[in-house]
Parts: C-alpha cells; structure tokens; sequence
C-alpha cells in the first residue's frame, strides 16, 4: 500500500504540470507550509519543504549516514492492539527501522503534553551530546507530518542542521536493510503516562 | 558506538549487493523472529523444511498490501492433514490454520492477507502422521494492516455474509476446484475510521467451515491479517454428494451459512 503512495504522487504531480494546475490541498501538490506546527491528521500529504531544515533524499541520506553520524530520528507510531481480539491471539508487533534509528513512536504528533514537550527535547539533547550543530534526521513513514513536526519542534528549538527525510522507513527499505527497532523507554514511559496517547496514524 | 556506526556506514554502501546475494544483516534477525514464533504457535515442536510439503507462491513485491494474493501448494497431498500460514512481521502473525477433511483435495489452496511490513511469511504443514514441514517466502510490501478500505464502516458492512461459490471446470475423475468468497470487511482493528478518526474495532471471520454433503472440505481459523472481502480458492473430491454447505462466523457472533449445488461433471 505504501508503495503505491511513493508512485502515485508522482503520477499527480506529472498530470498537473500536464494540466497548468494549482493543486488544492487535498493533493501532493503545492502544499504549503504551515506557519507552526501542522494539527491536522498524522496522515496526508505533505509540503515539498521544511523552513529552517534540509529536505534529503535518499542519496543524500546515505552520505550524511556515512560522513557525519546524524541521529536517526524514527517517530513512527507504535501499532495499537485491535480493540475485540479475542483473547489468547497472538499480539506481536515489532518495527524495523533505519540500522541505528532511535525510536521515539508518536513524538511527531500534536499537540504533545508540556510533559511529552519536556522529555521529548531532553531525549534529544541526549542523542546529541547537547551539541546543537548535531545533525539530525526525522523520518516516519510516506505522507506522515509526524516527522514534518518533529524536525519542525528540533529547528524551533535552536537544532541548526534538522534534516527531513520525507519518504522513511518504506522509502529506505525498498534499496536497504532494516534492522528491528525496540521503542526508546524513557520516551514511551512519559508518552504513555500522560493524557493524550500518541495514537493518530 | 562510533566504531559501531562507522561499520554500519560502511556496511549499508555494500547493502545492494549483499541483498542481491540474499545474505542481508538482518537475516539472523529475521530467524530469530521466526524461532520465536515458532515456540508461540508451535509449541516447540520439530518442524523439517520442505518445498514438496508445501510451497508458498506470492509476490516478491505485492502491489496492494492489504490485498496480497498467496498459494500454498502441497504436491504430496495424500500426506498432508492441515497447514498454517504466518506472517511473521504482522503484529498477529498467524494469518490462518486450514484442517483438511475426508473431502478436500489438499494440493492447493489460495487466500488474500494483509501485510504490514516487508516480512518472511512461512507456511508450516502438518502431515496425518504428526510430522510437521515449513517453507518460506520473502515478501515486500507495507502497512497492509492499517490500510482503510476507503469508505465508510457501514458501506463495508453492507450485506455482510453473503457467499458466492465459483466452480472450476469440471473433468471426470480429477479434483475440482471452488473458489469462495464471502463479503464481510475483515476489520483488523487497525484501521482508523477516516471521518470519526477512531478506530474500527476488529471484526473478522474466525471460523470458516466447508463440507461436501456430510463430509468435511476444510475448516479454517481466521485471523485479522486476512483481507477484506475473504476469497479462498480450494479443492475438493468431484465424487461427494449433496450440495456444498458453508457456515462462517465472526468474533462479534456474527454466522452466515449457505448451501451450493455442485454443477455435475460434464462427460
């Protein structure tokens, strides 16, 4: 499924040209940033840009990963276990990331709790060493504007070399290995304690 | 660590060609998935590869990967008493465990799941004599699980349990082939309702049961990796009489059974 959301934003994007048209916001293209934090659903399309951040594909993820060391942000939500499983089932999930990644599920979404704020940019002050030239990559899934955030929350808070890696983990996996990602547990602990349960996909 | 990610560095320029070659880093990560799985579901008990027993036709890349067509072929039938297919990255991996009857011919049988990542998927048989085989298949696709079907819950339910069968032609003498399939939507429960953005509730067809006459064809154990609207291809023996009898049912107590008349072999 995702695959087809790689190609198919593609095509739009080639049928609009075709056409001379402005897309309107429920297409990929133009979407526009907005000024802060996105507060729609975690789902959709996303802008082409990340004022303050460097948008990188894939090649150039590579040399980043390979020159400088970055942080691998992964904010993929956790999978939820189905309400009306009957019990005794199964409930196994396990998530594979970039090698390397760390795993905080769900610190893309908005709002946070001042709590899950706090605790998200102390985890990030962690990766980095306190070293605000640090690079660092947010990544999720396709059409997720919870890496959007994320890299929005790290350049609000003074990061000065955010990357966004718009395309993710199904944008890595298809040419690269993936490795099996356990959740960070100072993140999960504060992000499950509080209100608000980073829940919307 | 800095050592640690300098060889990761190193290693993922290699990635495509080791991939080709099939050793990838995270195969062992993979056996290790499957062996733990293996306990859960099997509780530990000896299970031999084997392509003859079973083999696993499906996309190496699935264009719909809440729709991925899979074929699990067993050629020394007469052995064969059930098999089950799990998918070993889904968040429940044991898709579906089939038990073959008297009147089923087992040498095939086709259904559509759902895939949430790029996974192994493994079908294991069990043989009437309590020996156990498996075999695999590395397929790519994701987010099969959470997919929305794309329109409302109520529409998905419309006229759930209604049953189609489809006969293959028939030829004297040789197996014949049914194809059902029933409308029901399947609900993982990880699918989020696109307006309300909650989510849907897991309703799936747990308990599937096809008999010839009297006789049993299969019976299967449903999970919510199999996709909406359930298409199961299956065999069975032409010579049973009576019509074909099908009782399904759903973890929310949902049951649906209907009869079809097997069309008679001609010539």
């Amino acid at each position: 499924m995702h695959r087809s959301r790689l190609v198919r934003p593609l095509a739009l994007v080639a049928l609009a040209a075709l056409l001379g048209a402005a897309g309107p916001a429920d297409s990929p293209v133009n979407v526009t940033e907005p000024a802060g934090l996105y507060e729609g659903p975690q789902h959709g399309y996303t802008p082409p840009t990340l004022n303050g951040a460097t948008v990188v594909d894939l090649a150039a993820l590579d040399r980043l990963i390979a020159a400088d060391e970055p942080v691998l942000l992964d904010v993929v939500l956790a999978d939820r276990k189905p309400q009306g499983l009957p019990p005794g089932t199964p409930w196994l999930p396990s998530h594979r990331s970039i090698p390397g990644a760390v795993w905080l599920p769900g610190a893309g979404v908005v709002p946070l709790t001042a709590e899950q704020e706090a605790e998200f940019l102390k985890r990030i002050a962690a990766l980095t060493g306190g070293d605000k030239a640090k690079p660092i990559v947010t990544f999720c899934r396709p059409e997720c504007w919870g890496s959007w955030n994320a890299g929005k929350r790290l350049v609000e808070a003074g990061y000065s070399r955010v990357h966004w890696w718009p395309l993710g983990v199904e944008g890595w996996q298809d040419t690269h290995d993936t490795t099996v990602v356990k959740a960070d547990k100072a993140w999960t602990a504060i992000a499950s304690e509080k209100a608000t349960p980073p829940a919307q996909p | 660590m800095k050592a640690l990610i300098l060889a990761l560095g190193l290693s993922l320029s290699v990635t495509g060609m080791a991939h080709a070659a099939g050793a990838s880093d995270t195969d062992q990560e993979r056996v290790a998935r499957w062996n733990d799985l293996k306990k859960e579901i099997f509780a530990g008990k000896t299970i031999e590869p084997s392509e003859t027993m079973v083999r696993i036709d499906a996309p190496k890349r699935a264009e719909d990967a809440a729709l991925v067509p899979i074929t699990l072929a067993m050629s020394d039938k007469d052995k064969v008493k059930g098999v089950s297919l799990i998918i070993d990255d889904n968040p429940t991996p044991y898709a579906a465990h089939f038990i073959f009857g008297p009147a089923a011919d087992p040498g095939e049988i086709k259904l559509r799941v759902r895939v949430n990542n790029y996974t192994d998927v493994h079908a294991v048989t069990e043989t009437k004599d309590g020996r156990f085989f498996e075999s695999k298949q590395f397929v790519k696709a994701s987010g099969g699980c959470s997919a929305p079907m794309g329109m409302s819950d109520e529409e998905a339910m419309k006229g759930m349990g209604d049953m189609r069968l489809k006969f293959g032609e028939a030829t004297p003498g040789k197996p014949a082939e049914a194809t059902l399939m029933i409308r029901h939507p399947n609900f993982s429960g990880m699918q989020m309702n696109q307006v309300s953005r909650d989510y849907t509730p897991a309703r799936f067809i747990q308990k599937l049961d096809v008999s010839y006459g009297d006789t049993l064809i299969f019976h299967m154990d449903g999970d919510i990796s199999i996709a909406s609207n359930p298409v199961i291809n299956f065999g069975f023996k032409p010579e049973g009489k009576g019509p074909i009898k099908v009782v399904a049912s759903d973890n929310q107590d949902g049951r649906w059974e209907k009869t079809f008349e097997v069309p008679s072999a001609s010539n």
